[in-house]
């Protein structure tokens, strides 16, 4: 079975380049991600957009719908209450000739070129802890090694905080949007009531009747001023379609390459997978949107190899192949319908 | 010794268990990844070494600070002694391939390449390159499975699978470079092996005193999967006297113990391969690496490709040298230019 020498070539070539890549302190190139042409590019965002603003439009609209206007009860006046779900579905029916269904990502594919890292916590809002071990300190510094990494891939990345700040959920949300970026990444380290409980775990934005996540949402989400309640109506009648599948996606990706790499210098690591949680920094926000529970911190293990740089470094490489990862199925998808 | 040109070329397989060396000038040699320091003043004068590597190490390891620095296939972190001991490793590999580095007026320029794991992450690539930084002129740092398809020319249709001691790893050959979605990496390997028979032995006969090491020769002198040909006995001390053990079932137990997780892996990375090529890459399964060698394991990984619609998996002539056959071809088919690159 002999290979053509040009074949032998080619891959020589890939080997040398992907060395390269490693001596400049870059993330290797992968051969299936071409630059797209910003002559193609446009048509796909503007449609992308235009579908967008009229989900949106569409979305403002069915809030704004006055309780009076339907068969459904009425809030109680005076009171800021929302419409219930099935008020909701009422109203929808009306506006549409049938109900919005779940719309296949595909069809509106982003590329990504801009990119914002939300290091948690900040501030006098310390995260979790363990002695000198604190996660607002963890995840600015896993969120620098990131952004580092990112840039030199030819990304934009932006950072809600560079330095020990606090920041409302809110306002970080306000950065991603304002910014107009494509993805939004949340980077956040796990505490766990048992010691010995220990993995990574990824979440996009959902629902979730689990207790545990509860709280760890009630913790994660506690400067928003939104209850569980409100925001569950918001994430069921509102949350469908496009963003919802690219954030799973994204999810998935960042998940699979967090542990199968972590999983090498930490075996006894848990998989503790992709998870849906109301956290109001992925409500809030317009792009793709995860959060990244990329240690535990009360594990003592976990701990010991968060203090090293090399592992802090391993996670932030972890999270940069995720999002490659993620840029590249969209850039393939667009491919595919050009 | 270098070739006429004064250039030695080098593939290098850093092996957790084994390291492996083919060079351009036809040598090619093996040794045991240990490295070892005299405990104290007495222990220097009884060895006359300052520093023993592979076999010599492991047998005089009472005497010795010993260290294994590859873990799972890279370098160990955090230890200057294990840094050490991974450039004590090249050394003692390029000395046997006919380094001479006395000779400061006809200099051989040397060029490796080296070997890791699949899923070996930048940073550690970095952390090799650094370790091994003034050992050798250009450095090339490749997947232990791809290195080991280029030897093969097999780079179309047909996945390696590299069964070492730190690590399985695997790899899809499509006719590109391959990229993360094409290689995995288990820890499911030689090592794991080796720790599971010592256990099982350990519950079976808990009184009976037994190493790591011993388990390690125990299983690549009888390790298997399937059916016993024979019943497997060895002999350990017990309170001190040299007792003989039936370990058959607890070597098949963990031998076996590696055959569910790569063939699940095997099963995972099939489907990414397009369709109408699965069956040729299905047909075309390549096992490699030390660990490849347990008898009956390659049967037993084919019985688990039935579900799928069957395979063919094949070994290598000489799983030691693979890696580093391949190393060495890439290292001789890498024009200067590229070499100028990676200096």
């Amino acid at each position: 079975m002999s290979q053509t020498p040009s074949l032998k070539r080619q891959l020589l070539r890939q080997a040398v380049a992907d060395n390269v890549s490693t001596l400049k302190g870059e993330l290797p190139p992968q051969p299936s991600r071409t630059a797209a042409s910003p002559k193609r590019q446009a048509p796909w965002r503007l449609m992308s957009l235009a579908a967008l603003t009229i989900l949106a439009a569409g979305i403002l609209l069915m809030l704004r719908q006055t309780p009076s206007a339907q068969a459904n009860p009425s809030p109680v006046p005076g009171t800021n209450a929302l419409p219930t779900a099935a008020a909701m579905k009422s109203a929808n029916e009306r506006r549409f000739v049938t109900a919005p269904q779940p719309i296949d990502s595909d069809v509106f594919p982003l590329e990504v070129k801009r990119i914002v890292v939300d290091p948690g916590h900040g501030g006098d809002d310390f995260g979790t802890a363990d002695n000198d071990l604190v996660e607002k300190d963890l995840t600015l510094d896993i969120a620098l090694r990131l952004a580092k990494l990112l840039r030199s891939d030819g990304y934009e990345v932006l950072l809600t905080r560079e330095d020990d700040r606090k920041l409302s959920l809110r306002e970080r949300a306000g950065i991603a949007n304002g910014q107009h970026s494509d993805l939004f990444i949340s980077i956040h380290v796990n505490w766990m009531s048992t010691r010995q409980a220990r993995g990574v775990e990824t979440y996009f934005l959902g629902t979730t009747e689990d207790p545990a996540l509860k709280e760890l949402t009630r913790r994660e989400n506690r400067e928003s001023g939104y209850s569980l309640a409100d925001m569950k109506y918001l994430l069921e009648g509102i949350y469908t379609g496009v963003r919802r599948d690219a954030s799973r996606q994204f999810a998935d990706r960042v998940q699979r390459s967090l542990f199968g790499s972590l999983k090498r210098v930490n075996p006894s690591l848990k998989n503790r997978g992709v998870k849906t949680a109301p956290f109001v920094v992925l409500v809030s926000t317009e792009m793709p949107a995860i959060l990244a529970e990329v240690s535990c911190l009360s594990n003592r293990e976990e701990a010991r190899l968060l203090a090293r740089p090399l592992y802090r470094d391993g996670i932030a490489e972890a999270l940069a192949r995720g999002i490659r990862g993620y840029a590249d199925d969209v850039h393939q998808t667009e491919e595919k319908g050009s | 010794m270098s070739d006429s040109s004064g250039t030695l070329n080098v593939g290098i397989d850093l092996g957790t268990s084994h390291c492996a060396v083919s060079a351009s000038n036809g040598q090619r040699h093996v040794i045991e990844s240990y490295v070892g320091w005299p405990v104290d003043m007495v222990a220097r004068k009884v060895l006359k070494k300052d520093v023993l590597v592979g076999t010599e190490a492991v047998e005089s390891r009472t005497m010795l600070d010993l260290h294994r620095p590859l873990e799972r296939g890279l370098v160990k972190e955090g230890s200057d002694k294990d840094l050490n001991a991974v450039q004590v490793l090249l050394r003692t590999l390029l000395d046997l391939a006919g380094v001479d580095r006395g000779d400061k007026k006809n200099k051989t320029i040397v060029r490796a390449v080296v070997g890791v794991p699949a899923e070996a992450m930048r940073v550690n690539k970095q952390q090799l390159r650094t370790t091994l930084d003034g050992e050798v002129d250009a450095l090339m740092i490749v997947s232990e499975p791809f290195a080991v398809a280029y030897g093969l020319d097999a780079l179309l249709h047909s996945m390696v699978v590299d069964i070492g001691a730190g690590t399985t790893d695997f790899c899809v050959m499509r006719g590109r470079f391959p990229t993360e979605d094409d290689q995995r990496t288990l820890n499911n390997a030689g090592d794991s092996v080796d720790e599971m028979l010592l256990k099982q032995i350990g519950e079976k006969y808990p009184e009976a005193q037994i190493s790591i090491f011993m388990a390690r020769e125990w299983k690549e002198k009888h390790g298997f999967v399937g059916k016993p040909q024979q019943r497997i006995k060895v002999t350990a001390p017990i309170k001190g006297t040299p007792t003989t053990l039936d370990i058959t079932d607890e070597m098949r137990t963990a031998c076996e113990s590696i055959v569910g997780p790569i063939t699940e892996t095997m099963l995972d990375l099939l489907p990414r391969v397009a369709p109408e090529f699965q069956e040729k890459v299905r047909n075309n399964i390549i096992l490699s690496g030390g660990s490849s060698q347990i008898a009956g394991l390659r049967a037993a990984l084919e019985e688990g490709l039935k579900p799928v619609g069957g395979g063919s998996i094949r070994g290598v002539k000489n799983p030691v040298f693979e890696g580093s056959d391949g190393g060495l071809a890439l290292a001789l088919d890498a024009p200067d230019s590229d070499w100028d690159k990676l200096g």
